[in-house]
C-alpha cells in the first residue's frame, strides 16, 4: 500500500493540449444518415424545469435557448441512450437507433 | 420472395447484436450445424462498441482454445490497481503479477472494435451468416404473443425464424419490446465516456512501470466530484484511456459535464503525470447497466432468449467492471440452451429453462448473486463523498512525522478522523459488515 | 419497360472504385490497410444507383467491376446485394496507374451499352479513367454529370428507328451554367456522387450476396496501354502576374475571381469539335498554362 501525500511543487494545470468541444467531437467518425434517429419536441421542453439533457449528454447536443427551448442536434450522436434516460418529460424525446451502417463509428474504443 | 407462408423460416434462429454475447451465441449454434442469422447495425461488429479497457477471454478456453494467439490484444494487464481520490490525496493498493504476462493469462487490453471485429470472423468461419449495417427495428409475433422473427430497416426486411436471441446491448429495446423488463429506471444505469490520449510507447512503458507487451488497469474511487461513480485509466500499446463512470440521476442533478469531470480527474495530481503531453485520439460514450440481479429481465419468453448487457449481465461493482466476460458467457449459455430446445422441438420459456439453469451453474448469475449487494453500496453517498476522505486522512496521519509530537495510534486516528467528517459509528459498522458480505 | 432489341440480353457496366480508406480518419490518421474502412466513394455509389435505375428502365442487367486486391470482394457483393447480376474484380494492387485500370476495364465492359463511373474517387485520382475506358472503347463520353434523366433516356429506344439507346443528361459547365446533352450509345459516363442516392439493399438479397461468386481477373504488371502519358492535372509554373485592376480589395478579388460578373474572361464559342480543340489550346497557350 503506498500514499501519495498533497502536491508540492505540481502545477498541474493545462500540462495537456487545451482541445475546445468541437475538436473533441471532431475526434469521431460519423456516417451521417440524412434521417434524424432523435427527434426532441422543443414545445415539450418549454414547460421542462430540469433540463437534465443539457448536462448529462455526452456529446453537448442539446442546447438551451434564451426563450426555455432547446435546440438539438442528431449528427453527432454516441447512440448511448442517455437522454431519454433522464429526460422526465413524456414524448419530448423520440429515440431510435440511426438507419443500418449509419451513425457512430468508433475505432480506438 | 415475401410471400412465404406464415408456417415457414428463414432461419433456425436470429442472433440480434454482434457483440460478444451475440457472436458466442453464434459460434455455439453455428457449430452445431444450424442455420443462423447474426444481425449487426453498425458497419462492421465493434464499430459502435466502446468500454474501458479491459477483457478477461479465459471463457472462450471452451470456443477457441488458444485464443490468446490470435485475439488483437493491446497489453496483458500484470498490474492491477485500485485508487482512492479526494481532491488532493490519493490512496492505492498495487497489485503487480509476472503470472499474468504469460499463457493462459488473466486479462487484456484491446480495442472492441479490433476485438469485437475478430471475434466474429470466428463465427462467421463456423458457418453462421453475417449481416450488417442492418437495425432491426422490432419483433414478428405470432397471435399468442410468441416471438416468430424480427424486423429490420432494410426493404424485404422481415426475417421469420423459429428462435430470436436478443444480444443488443445495454439498451435491448427488444427484451423491452418482448415485456420481459421491468419497468426502466435511470438510477441502474451509468454512463462511462472515455478518451483515448496517444503516447509513445516507451513513455508509457516508463510512466506506468511496464515492459513489452505488459500492461496497468487502475480503478478509481472518487475523483468524479459530486457524481457518484469512479473513473479508469487503462494502457493500451501507444494510447492511454482514461475515463469516468457518473451515475445518470446525479450527473443529470448538477453542474459539470462529462468532458469536464474527465479533465478533472486527468489534472489529479495522482494522475497528470501518468497522462500530461497526451492528445485526445478519441473521444466515445455508452451506457452501462449497473444495477446487476436488481435490474435483470426475465431472460426467456416464448421464443426468444436474452444474453450480454440486454440481460443486464454486466457486473460492475466497485472495483469489478466486468461486461465482456460475462456477455461471451451468457452468449455461449444461451446459445447451448438453444441448440438443445431446438433439437427437443420446444422453443417456449419452458422448453429454453436450459439457459438460466447454465447461468446459476456458473460464474455468471453465481458471482451477480455474491456481489448483489455491491452495486448499490459502492455507489451509496457514503462510500462515495465520505469514506474516500476517511481512509486517506487515517493514512495521511499515520504517515505524518509530527514530531515532536509523538506518533498516535490508530484507533485515536479513526476515532478523531470519524468525528471530524461527522460519520457515525452505526454506519461505519453497517457499512463494514455490508461491505464484507457484498464482497466476502 | 422497354427492351433494347438485340439478340443479346442489354448490359449496364459500371466501375467502383475500391479506395483503402474513403476517410481522412481525423486525428487518427488515415485507416490505412484496414479492410473495415475501405469502400466506394458517393460518387460510385450513384453510378451504381444509376446503373440499377437504367437497367430497370431498359431491362438490363448490371455488371459492376473493381480493380484491387481479394478485400474488394466486399463492395461488390455489396453492388450484388443493391441488385447488380454480375461481379468481375480485376486483380491489381490499389493506385495501379490510371492507364492500366482503363484498358483492364475496357475489356470487361466491351459488351455494355452504357459504362458508368463516379466522376472523382476518394483518393484524389486524376480522374481520367473514364476518359481512357472511352479512348479504348473508341465510344462516346459524357463526364462530370449532375443528373440524368432515366425516363427519357429509356423512352429514347422507342423513338429511335434503329431502336438505339440515347442517355439523356445534364454536365456542369464553367460559370454555373448546364450543358444538355443526348449521349449516343455505346458511352462512358462518369457521375457526380449527387446524381443519385444508392438503395439500401433489401435483407434476403443482402444475406445472399454473402456468398455471391466474384469472377476475378487476373490483370499482367503495368504495361500502359497506347493513351497519351499525362495522367495527372497538369500545374502551371509559378508566373508573376500584374496586380488585379479593382479600386478596393473586394474589387480585386472581384475581377481576380470574374465573380458577380455574368460573362467573365471566359467565352462562349460554337465550334466543330476539332476546331473547339483547337481553340481550347490556343487559349490555354494564350493563359501560359501549356508551353
Ligand atoms: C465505459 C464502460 C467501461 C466498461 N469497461 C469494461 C471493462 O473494462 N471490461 C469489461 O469486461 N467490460 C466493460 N464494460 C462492459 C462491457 O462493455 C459490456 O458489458 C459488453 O460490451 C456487453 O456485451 P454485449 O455483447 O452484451 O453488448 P454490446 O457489446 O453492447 O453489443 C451489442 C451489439 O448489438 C448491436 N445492436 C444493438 N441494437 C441493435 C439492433 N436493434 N439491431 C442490430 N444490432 C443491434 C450493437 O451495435 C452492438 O454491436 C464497460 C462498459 C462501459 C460502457
Ligand atoms: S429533452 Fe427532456 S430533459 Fe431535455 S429539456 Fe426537453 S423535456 Fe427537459
Ligand atoms: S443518445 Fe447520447 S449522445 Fe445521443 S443525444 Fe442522447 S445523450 Fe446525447
Amino acid at each position: 500500500m503506498t500514499a501519495h501525500g498533497t502536491p508540492r511543487n505540481h502545477d498541474h494545470a493545462h500540462r495537456w493540449p487545451e482541445i475546445s468541444f468541437q475538436d473533441r467531437m471532431d475526434t469521431v467518425r460519423f456516417d451521417v444518415h440524412e434521417r434524424a434517429h432523435i427527434v426532441v419536441d422543443g414545445s415539450k421542453c418549454e414547460g421542462c424545469s430540469t433540463q437534465h439533457c443539457v448536462v448529462a449528454c455526452p456529446a453537448n447536443l442539446f442546447v438551451p435557448t434564451s426563450d426555455g427551448g432547446i435546440v438539438f442536434n442528431y449528427e453527432q450522436c454516441f447512440e448511448c441512450g442517455t437522454c431519454y434516460l433522464v429526460c422526465n418529460v413524456e414524448g419530448a424525446i423520440t429515440w431510435t437507433y440511426p438507419d443500418g451502417g449509419h451513425g457512430v463509428v468508433f475505432r480506438r474504443t | 420472395m415475401d410471400d412465404r407462408s406464415l408456417t415457414t423460416t428463414d432461419c433456425d434462429v436470429v442472433v440480434v447484436g454482434a457483440g460478444p454475447a451475440g457472436t458466442c451465441a453464434a459460434i455455439v449454434l453455428a457449430r452445431a450445424g444450424l442455420d443462423v442469422v447474426l444481425l449487426e447495425r453498425g458497419p462492421f461488429p465493434g464499430s459502435k462498441n466502446m468500454y474501458g479497457g479491459v477483457v478477461y477471454p479465459r471463457i472462450l478456453d471452451e470456443l477457441i482454445p488458444s485464443w490468446w494467439e490470435e485475439a488483437p490484444v493491446q497489453r496483458w494487464v500484470t498490474r492491477r490497481s485500485t485508487m482512492v481520490l479526494t481532491p488532493d490525496q490519493a490512496l492505492t493498493v498495487d497489485f503487480r503479477s509476472q503470472r499474468w504476462g504469460a499463457p493462459p493469462y488473466n486479462g487484456a487490453t484491446a480495442y472492441r472494435p479490433d476485438f469485437d471485429h475478430w471475434l466474429a470472423a470466428h463465427a462467421e468461419a463456423a458457418g453462421a451468416q453475417l449481416v450488417c449495417s442492418t437495425t432491426v427495428t422490432g419483433l414478428l409475433r405470432d397471435a399468442g404473443g410468441r416471438v416468430v422473427g424480427v424486423r429490420t430497416d432494410r426493404p424485404d426486411g422481415d426475417l421469420r425464424t423459429r428462435l430470436v436471441i436478443a444480444c443488443d446491448g445495454v439498451n435491448s429495446f427488444l427484451a423491452k419490446e418482448a415485456g420481459l423488463y421491468p419497468p426502466v429506471d435511470a438510477a441502474n444505469y451509468t454512463l462511462g465516456v472515455k478518451e483515448t490520449l496517444a503516447l509513445p510507447k516507451d513513455v508509457i512503458d516508463e510512466r506506468f512501470g511496464v515492459r513489452g507487451r505488459e500492461g496497468v488497469d487502475i480503478e478509481i474511487l472518487g475523483g468524479t466530484g459530486g457524481v457518484n461513480g469512479g473513473g479508469f485509466v487503462y494502457t493500451n500499446l501507444d494510447t492511454v484511456a482514461v475515463g469516468a463512470v457518473l451515475k445518470l440521476p446525479k450527473l443529470a442533478a448538477q453542474r459539470r459535464r462529462p468532458e469536464e469531470i474527465i479533465a478533472g480527474l486527468k489534472s489529479h495530481p495522482a494522475i497528470a503525470p501518468l497522462v500530461e503531453g497526451a492528445e485526445v485520439k478519441e473521444y466515445s460514450a455508452h451506457l452501462i447497466p449497473e444495477a446487476g440481479l436488481s435490474m435483470m429481465p426475465r431472460l426467456a419468453g416464448d421464443g426468444m432468449l436474452v444474453a450480454g448487457d440486454a440481460a443486464a449481465m454486466c457486473l460492475a461493482a466497485g472495483i469489478w467492471l466486468e461486461g465482456v466476460n460475462f456477455a461471451m458467457a451468457s452468449g455461449m449459455y444461451a446459445g447451448r440452451a438453444a441448440v438443445e430446445a431446438l433439437r427437443a422441438g420446444d422453443l417456449s420459456t419452458a422448453g429454453l429453462a436450459g439457459y438460466e439453469r447454465r447461468l446459476s451453474s456458473t460464474f455468471v448469475l453465481r458471482d451477480h448473486r455474491k456481489l448483489r449487494r455491491a452495486p448499490s453500496l459502492v455507489l451509496s453517498d457514503r462510500v462515495q463523498h465520505v469514506y474516500p476522505e476517511l481512509i486517506t486522512s487515517v493514512v495521511e496521519r499515520m504517515f505524518r512525522v509530527d514530531n515532536p509530537a509523538p506518533k498516535p495510534g490508530l484507533r485515536r486516528i479513526v476515532r478523531d478522523e470519524t468525528k471530524r467528517l461527522g460519520v457515525r459509528t452505526r454506519d461505519l459498522v453497517r457499512d463494514g459488515i455490508d461491505g464484507l458480505r457484498s464482497f466476502g | 419497360m422497354t427492351a433494347v432489341p438485340s439478340t443479346a440480353p442489354a448490359v449496364v457496366a459500371v466501375c467502383l472504385k475500391w479506395t483503402p480508406s474513403p476517410f481522412d480518419g481525423g486525428p487518427l490518421g488515415p485507416d490505412e490497410g484496414d479492410d473495415r474502412f475501405a469502400g466506394v466513394s458517393p460518387a460510385d455509389r450513384a453510378a451504381l444507383e444509376l446503373a440499377l435505375q437504367l437497367s430497370d428502365a431498359i431491362g438490363a442487367s448490371v455488371t459492376a467491376i473493381a480493380a484491387g486486391p481479394s478485400a474488394a470482394d466486399r463492395v461488390l457483393r455489396d453492388a450484388v446485394a443493391a441488385g447488380a447480376t454480375r461481379a468481375v474484380r480485376l486483380d491489381m494492387a490499389a493506385g495501379s496507374d490510371s492507364r492500366d485500370v482503363a484498358f483492364e476495364l475496357a475489356q470487361v465492359v466491351a459488351d455494355a451499352c452504357v459504362v458508368l463511373c463516379g466522376d472523382y474517387s476518394l483518393d484524389r485520382g486524376s480522374g481520367a479513367v473514364p476518359a481512357f475506358v472511352a479512348h479504348h472503347r473508341r465510344c462516346a463520353q459524357a463526364l462530370g454529370l449532375v443528373s440524368v434523366d432515366v425516363t427519357a433516356s429509356a423512352s429514347s429506344v422507342a423513338g429511335a428507328p434503329d431502336g438505339e439507346l440515347t442517355i439523356h443528361a445534364v454536365r456542369r459547365l464553367d460559370g454555373g451554367r448546364r450543358e444538355v446533352l443526348a449521349v449516343p450509345t455505346p458511352c462512358v459516363l462518369s457521375v457526380e456522387g449527387s446524381v443519385a442516392s444508392l438503395r439500401r439493399a433489401p435483407l434476403r438479397r443482402a444475406l445472399a450476396a454473402r456468398s455471391a461468386p466474384v469472377e476475378v481477373i487476373a490483370t499482367p504488371p503495368a504495361h500502359h496501354h497506347g493513351a497519351p502519358a499525362i495522367v495527372t492535372p497538369y500545374r502551371p509554373r509559378a508566373r508573376t502576374m500584374p496586380a488585379p485592376a479593382g479600386e478596393d480589395v473586394l474589387g480585386r478579388l472581384r475581377a481576380l475571381t470574374d465573380a458577380g460578373t455574368s460573362g467573365g474572361r471566359g467565352e462562349t464559342v460554337e465550334l466543330a469539335p476539332r476546331e473547339a480543340a483547337a481553340r481550347i489550346v490556343d487559349t490555354l497557350r494564350g493563359w501560359g498554362y501549356l508551353d
